[in-house]
């Protein structure tokens, strides 16, 4: 068992002996300003012996948490008081991350994050291991899980071989690995291993690089127009978090910017007319800061992304200040999505993603990027080389359901002019009637809306498009799905509607919803839903019999 | 189709009167603390949240089927959004049965079937007898092993 690099045992006593101070510390002050049995004086022995215990218990922890590798788990046991040991088998492994911070990169650290499929959390989270040993980590979790594929295959071909008896056509010989390339990097991982790890961390990264053979780099270009054509919601909260920290000065700020334009002279002082200028500069400066940040997360994010294969896992690499990377087998993907957004449509890019049913690193939970940004053209061609679905041919729904869309629109318009409404009641704004303006966005949105939906029922995969911001147009393969529902609100069933939900095993978040087909007839989604069901079925039944993992690696 | 046990339906009768008492005496602490609330208006949530609420849980109990099918488990249930589902048996993660204090009283179950699939989403078929629950259990799980896949996730 090994334990995790001595700079954690430091962070972790300095972060438990500042919890361990201010904790009691401001307990004795809140109570003894409510009872008298307690005074303030119990402060300065409270407040060192929480100093002394946070350090005792980081230490301990330090000492009690060890993590290992056997040849068919992963290892943690941890806890000071109550001990926890958890084994993860490798087969269960869904990604393995390795992030690096800037701090941590200064010091040569790593957090390495192991995922399984369950549970609502990262199942083992080695906080600050070295580098070398990160890297060595990531790479002896993947080669034994290809060792643990590998067993569970042995037994394998026998089965083929009666199934060859029985069945019209021969079963292809699974393409044994000496043939491939990656028997040779078998050997080369083995004499990696026998190596000295832990000293030669250097040499082990190299070793680990050459193996690698990459299949897409994010250029400069891409990089740029990647930053700017995308928008983080969470630039909107970092932007409101400042705002928290520090009202008065950005405020003197907003006063000062739009004096020049016919702002008031200060906050007190100002006519109608004056304030309402300095809400709409306020309101442009905000969208420009908020613009501006995202653009430079995305930028700090996706820097120097490089996506690359090894053995039949993807690799990837990026983060300016907070240096990401992680390796996800192919065989766990389960559904690959192309995203684009209308200024990304307009310029002819898209990007791709990978879902799996773990959690990632980002707070898009269990999607990838895989191609964060590059001509649509080339980004349809890796999809169909990844999944080898057929170009789709998209059906629409009916365009009754365009009509539903403008009745739901023209609903929530409505909505909006009756909270003017109520505003100009109890504020000194008037002319309410000015927001029936928003009716006329109801059309476009509703046409837009409908443009975007399409599915095809291919071969081997389901195609979904969906969305306009973010149009995400989804390839789950039928023998993916978990479950398949159709919906029908009493509105869809007036109009004869249904919308199918497929449901992978990739983690839904709040964001991201069950790839969906909305609002096509009844009996089409019930075609759809019979054929998702029986195709699943002959798709088990024939991977039962072959090795193919479903997803091709090499789709670049 | 087999459809659920009529007992079910007092359970869910239960729980919207339950539900409108709730809201009836939060209309009764709003009317004490805040603002005026008639007294008609505070009797009339809770009749109008009980009459509602026992024919939504009727027509739900007419609604709700459920068939064990070739390769899947088949759902229909919904008064205002229908939705027909169908979880492969090769899907099955695993099958619980359930019942909460009211409804061990009135001798119901539910069987809880866990999907890989979106979290917290799971299929649950409330409303079974403790026998025929454990009796789905039992077969929903032989199913399961029976046509295990292997591309575990």
């Amino acid at each position: 068992m090994n334990r995790l690099h001595p700079f954690s045992a430091v962070t972790m006593a300095i972060q438990q002996a500042i919890t361990g101070f201010t904790l009691p510390f401001f307990l004795v002050i809140f109570l003894s300003s409510v009872t008298d049995v307690v005074t303030t004086t119990w402060a300065f022995v409270l407040a060192p012996a929480g100093l002394v215990l946070g350090v005792a218990y980081a230490l301990a922890y330090y000492y009690r948490f060890e993590y290992g590798m056997t040849s068919d788990t992963f290892d943690v046991q941890s806890g000071v008081f109550s001990r926890r040991s958890r084994e993860i088998p490798y087969g269960r492994i869904q990604n393995v991350d390795i992030a690096r911070g800037v701090v941590q990169r200064l010091l040569g650290l790593a957090v390495v994050s192991i995922e399984t499929a369950g549970g609502g959390s990262t199942e083992a989270a080695l906080r600050f291991v070295s580098e070398g040993e990160a890297n060595r980590l990531q790479r002896q979790i993947r080669k034994r899980t290809a060792e643990v594929k590998g067993r569970q295959r042995e037994p394998r071909p026998s089965a083929a071989d009666e199934s060859t008896t029985t069945d019209e056509e021969p079963v292809e010989p699974r393409p044994d690995k000496p043939t491939s390339p990656r028997g040779a990097d078998r050997g080369r991982e083995v004499a990696d291993e026998i190596g000295p790890a832990e000293s030669s961390e250097a040499s082990g990264y190299e070793v680990d690089r050459r193996r690698e053979q990459r299949l897409f780099d994010l250029r400069s270009r891409e990089l740029l127009l990647y930053a700017f054509t995308s928008f983080r919601p969470a630039a909107v909260a970092a932007v409101l978090f400042l705002f928290f920290l520090a009202t008065d000065t950005i405020l003197e700020y907003f006063v000062a910017i739009a004096q020049p334009v016919g702002g008031p002279e200060d906050l007190e002082t100002g006519t109608t007319g004056s304030y309402g200028v300095l809400t709409l500069v306020s309101f442009v400066n905000g969208l420009v800061i908020t613009y501006l940040l995202s653009v430079a997360y995305t930028f700090a994010t996706y820097f120097g992304f490089r996506l690359s294969r090894a053995d039949e896992d993807f690799v990837y690499e990026r983060g300016l200040l907070q240096r990401y990377s992680g390796s996800i087998p192919a065989e766990k993907v389960q559904s690959v999505t192309v995203t684009d957004n209308p200024a990304q449509r307009l310029i002819g890019y898209a990007g791709l993603w990978v879902e799996t049913a773990g959690y990632g690193p980002d707070s898009s939970a269990g999607s990838q990027s895989a191609v964060p940004l590059a001509k649509r053209r080339r980004v349809y061609t890796f999809t169909e080389n990844l999944t080898d679905v057929e170009r789709p041919r998209f059906h629409r729904p009916p365009t009754i359901a365009r009509r539903r869309y403008l009745v739901r629109y023209s609903l929530i318009a409505l909505a909006i002019v009756a909270v003017a409404f109520a505003v100009t009641r109890v504020t000194v704004l008037e002319r309410w009637y000015l927001a029936v303006a928003v009716f006329t966005a109801v059309p476009p949105a509703a046409h837009l809306r409908y443009v975007n939906l399409g599915y095809f029922v291919g071969e081997d995969h389901l195609v979904i498009r969906r969305g306009f911001w973010r149009r995400r147009t989804t390839v789950v393969p039928y023998y993916r799905i978990q479950t398949v529902s159709t919906r029908r609100s009493i509105f869809q069933r007036r109009l004869g509607l249904a919308s199918l939900l497929v449901d992978t095993a990739s983690s839904r978040t709040f964001s991201q919803a069950t790839p969906t087909i909305y609002d096509v007839d009844l009996e089409d989604a019930r075609d759809v839903h019979e054929t998702g069901r029986k195709r699943l079925q002959s798709a088990l039944r024939e991977r039962a019999r072959s090795d193919d993992p479903g997803f091709s690696v090499d789709f670049t | 189709m087999e459809s659920l046990h009529p007992r079910i339906r007092v359970l869910w009768i239960g729980q919207w009167a339950i539900t409108a008492i709730v809201l009836g005496t939060i209309a009764l602490v709003a009317d004490r603390l805040f603002v005026d609330v008639p007294t008609a208006l505070q009797g009339g949530i809770v009749v109008v949240g009980f009459v509602l609420g026992t024919v939504y849980a009727l027509r739900l109990y007419q609604i709700w089927r459920f068939e064990l099918q070739s390769d899947a488990l088949y759902l229909e249930r919904g008064v205002v959004t229908f939705v027909e589902t169908a979880v492969p048996f090769v899907r099955v993660q695993h099958v619980d049965t359930q019942f909460g204090p009211i409804e061990r009283a009135l001798g119901l179950s539910s069987v809880v079937v866990y999907t890989a699939g979106s979290r917290n989403a799971d299929v649950r078929i409330p409303g079974l007898t403790p026998d025929r629950a454990r009796e789905l259990q039992d077969t929903l799980r032989d199913l399961a092993v029976e046509s295990e896949a292997d591309d575990a996730v």
